[in-house]
């Protein structure tokens, strides 16, 4: 061998590596997904704290390159660094550790004053189960048609969770279409808010919550964890740290580590949830039919979810003294995008009554539906694990 | 302090154990063979008695130290030796034990044998020799290359009615280091599959139970508000009532309140008093630790701000 054609041979093989050199049409449309994320994130600003990373994760999961030359680059290929940090989606411990967070950042009081509002939250789950039903029809096995169905809890690290234990191989599609919807909330949900109420309707003012004290605030999530987790031990993980973090940032005593939860660590978290689950949709497993299918279906759940939410509202209101009526406008909010589809509640009053907010009211059954969506995704869980 | 100390070391001391026997009583004895003629054969091409043991927990159980033994008499008769990888048994996995006899062939060769034709009790203690994790008595009437074994792997505690004679016929194989139930389908999601085809029986359970958890959470708060009202109301008026009291006892021989309220408001119009609270500055100083990497001087330019 001649030193030019071992030069010439090394440059062959290198540019066998290459991604130019690896690259399918699949990858390509893959890219353009990802490069779509980041536009919507960043000139649309829709929910752009997750779809920078997932977008991001997307074109990084979707470099072409050689599987077989052994580079340990490859999400999926045992030992890789991508592969690490991916564990705290496949194993499903990323999920409970943004719950923490969550719990350390919310305030239950809205929740807490007005109990009943929980009801909301628990109707708008319909959605998820709506969603299995069509899910076996269009022929999903009954454990992969839970894990799709969870979208409709419109959360995504529930989404993640679920299907990490019922359907690992669907994980990629579902977990970007639950990310997906969520951003799209402000886009689905209006339209279905009006359709399904009247003027009249939306014109109802509720009373302002009452104030919650300390001590309830402090039994909240002690209270709120024992009893759920009986009914459902399956959501221990989910649930516990979603109360567990709302201890913390209620007790008073613990406010350094309430802090970090809800700050640094939930953005670590979220960091590496969004990136690893943008990069676990390789091409090879992302563009087939079944993920057309999921999408579908998380498009119809979320509106089974937003539809039943108002309209559980409005037969609640059949029983309910003229005082006490609740405005339909914030049953959109039983789903669990927080604050997202609260907001939206709250605009779309104002939009009828500039002096009718509704924020405050949405936020009782918003994060009701946190709860909810754990509680579903915990009976999905012990029902088909 | 020493006793607080002292409590803790208690405390810890006592989780620690709790813990460790937990582990330790997930270990159960899942099949045995007595007379192996025709079954598995050890690493030295023989065929021996066997007896596997199985790790019901969920996660990987060590198993050097605990004793194995056929004697009532004699908890310890055989430990299970240190410092072999081995004898970590992953969660819900399977390790087999020969009893030959031949404890110099390695770790998973017994100091006894079973015999054959006579009920064989075959225990494991734990590692203190004294508490017993699981034991089983083989009957006597198990005939050569029949196995006795749980019907379900790990289950029934030391219940007899929860083990089995296996032939290798039909359904009774013998699975030496392998389930005694092997599962090909996931049972639940069979059972789904079958019995509720279009998921409508799943949607009402699952919105029942969602809704049964969020109404008792509903229900609990609706009566911890009531009770915490109760509790403020009767504070106040306790607290409204003492207040009133003590202004009663202390205004008993002066002016009343409204000549009071008259004088401060006179006094007020005169003198043109304003409250200088607000016009108090607070200013603390701002303390920010110096870390390279938090330093401006070192970033190329300042994040772009929308």
């Amino acid at each position: 061998m001649t030193f030019g054609d071992f030069i010439l041979q090394n440059l062959q093989e290198f540019w066998h590596l290459t991604g130019f050199y690896n690259a399918t049409w699949e990858h390509l449309v893959m890219l353009a997904v990802g490069l779509f994320f980041i536009w919507l994130a960043i000139k649309k600003n829709f929910e752009p704290m997750l779809l920078v990373p997932i977008g991001f994760g997307i074109l990084i999961g979707n470099i072409p390159f050689n599987g077989s030359a052994g580079l340990e680059v490859g999400i999926y290929e045992e030992g890789s660094v991508l592969n690490i940090l991916y564990n705290g989606v496949s194993a499903g411990w990323y999920p409970p550790l943004i719950f923490l967070g969550i719990g350390a950042m919310t305030d239950f009081s809205a929740l807490i004053a007005n109990p009943k509002l929980m009801l909301i939250g628990a109707a708008a789950q319909f959605g998820i189960f709506g969603a299995y039903m069509v899910a076996l029809l269009l022929g999903f096995a009954p454990d992969q048609a839970g894990a799709i169905a969870i979208i409709g809890g419109a959360d995504g690290p529930t989404a993640i969770f679920l299907s990490s234990k019922l359907a690992p191989n669907l994980m990629g599609a579902i977990a970007v279409s639950a990310y997906s919807y969520m951003a799209l909330v402000p886009v689905i949900q209006p339209p279905i808010m009006r359709l399904f109420t009247t003027k009249k309707e939306r014109l109802i003012k509720m009373k302002p919550a009452r104030a919650v004290s300390q001590n309830e605030k402090i039994i909240f999530p002690i209270v709120g964890m024992i009893l759920t987790c009986f009914v459902v031990p399956s959501g221990i993980p989910l649930l516990g740290m979603l109360f567990f973090g709302n201890l913390l940032r209620e007790c008073g005593v613990t406010n350094r580590l309430a802090k970090t939860a809800s700050n640094a660590l939930t953005d670590i978290v979220t960091i590496l949830l969004g990136m690893t689950v943008g990069a676990s949709t390789q091409a090879s497993e992302f563009l087939t039919s079944e993920t057309i299918r999921i999408f579908l279906l998380g498009f119809m759940a979320f509106i089974i979810a937003s539809t039943s939410g108002v309209l559980f509202v409005k037969l609640f209101n059949l029983v309910l003294p003229k005082e006490k009526k609740i405005n339909p406008l914030i049953g959109n909010a039983g789903v669990s995008a927080v604050p997202m589809s609260a907001r939206i509640s709250n605009n779309l009053g104002l939009e009828y009554d500039p002096s009718n907010y509704l924020l405050m009211h949405a936020m009782g059954p918003n994060v009701a539906g946190v709860i909810g969506s754990a509680v579903a995704a915990g009976v999905l869980l012990g029902f088909l694990a | 302090m020493k006793k607080k100390l002292f409590l803790l070391l208690v405390v810890v001391t006592a989780c620690v154990t709790a813990v460790s026997a937990q582990g330790r009583r997930g270990l159960r004895i899942n099949e045995v063979m007595v007379v192996n003629d025709s079954s598995v054969v050890d690493d030295f091409g023989q065929r021996h008695a066997w007896v596997e043991l199985y790790n019901s927990t969920f996660a990987p159980l060590e198993i050097s130290s605990v004793f194995l033994t056929n004697d009532k008499d004699n908890n310890k008769k055989y430990p299970v030796p240190l410092g072999d990888v081995n004898t970590e048994i992953p969660a819900r996995q399977h390790v087999l034990f020969w009893a030959d006899g031949q404890p110099n062939k390695g770790t998973f060769h017994m100091n006894f044998t079973l015999t054959p034709g006579e009920d064989n009790y075959i225990a494991i203690y734990d590692a203190n020799g004294l508490s017993l994790i699981d034991e089983v008595v083989v009957p006597a009437s198990l005939k050569p290359g029949q196995s006795y074994a749980r019907k379900v792997d790990g289950e029934g505690g030391t219940d007899a009615d929860a083990w089995e004679v296996r032939d290798g016929s039909g359904q009774y194989y013998i699975t030496p280091s392998s389930n005694n139930v092997i599962k090909d389908t996931n049972g639940k999601v069979e059972m789904f599959a079958e019995q509720d085809e279009n998921g409508f029986g799943m949607a009402v359970m699952a919105m029942g139970v969602v809704f049964t958890a969020l109404l008792l959470l509903s229900l609990c708060f609706y009566i911890i508000s009531k009770i915490g009202e109760g509790v403020s109301r009767k504070n106040k008026v306790k607290t409204v009532t003492a207040h009133l009291d003590e202004v009663h006892d202390s205004h008993k021989d002066h002016d009343s309140g409204e000549a009071i309220a008259a004088i401060v408001m006179a006094l007020h119009e005169h003198l043109d008093a304003h409250d200088r609270e607000s016009t108090v500055l607070t200013i603390n100083k701002v303390r920010r630790a110096y870390s390279p990497w938090n330093s401006k001087i070192y970033s190329l330019r300042e994040l772009p701000r929308r």
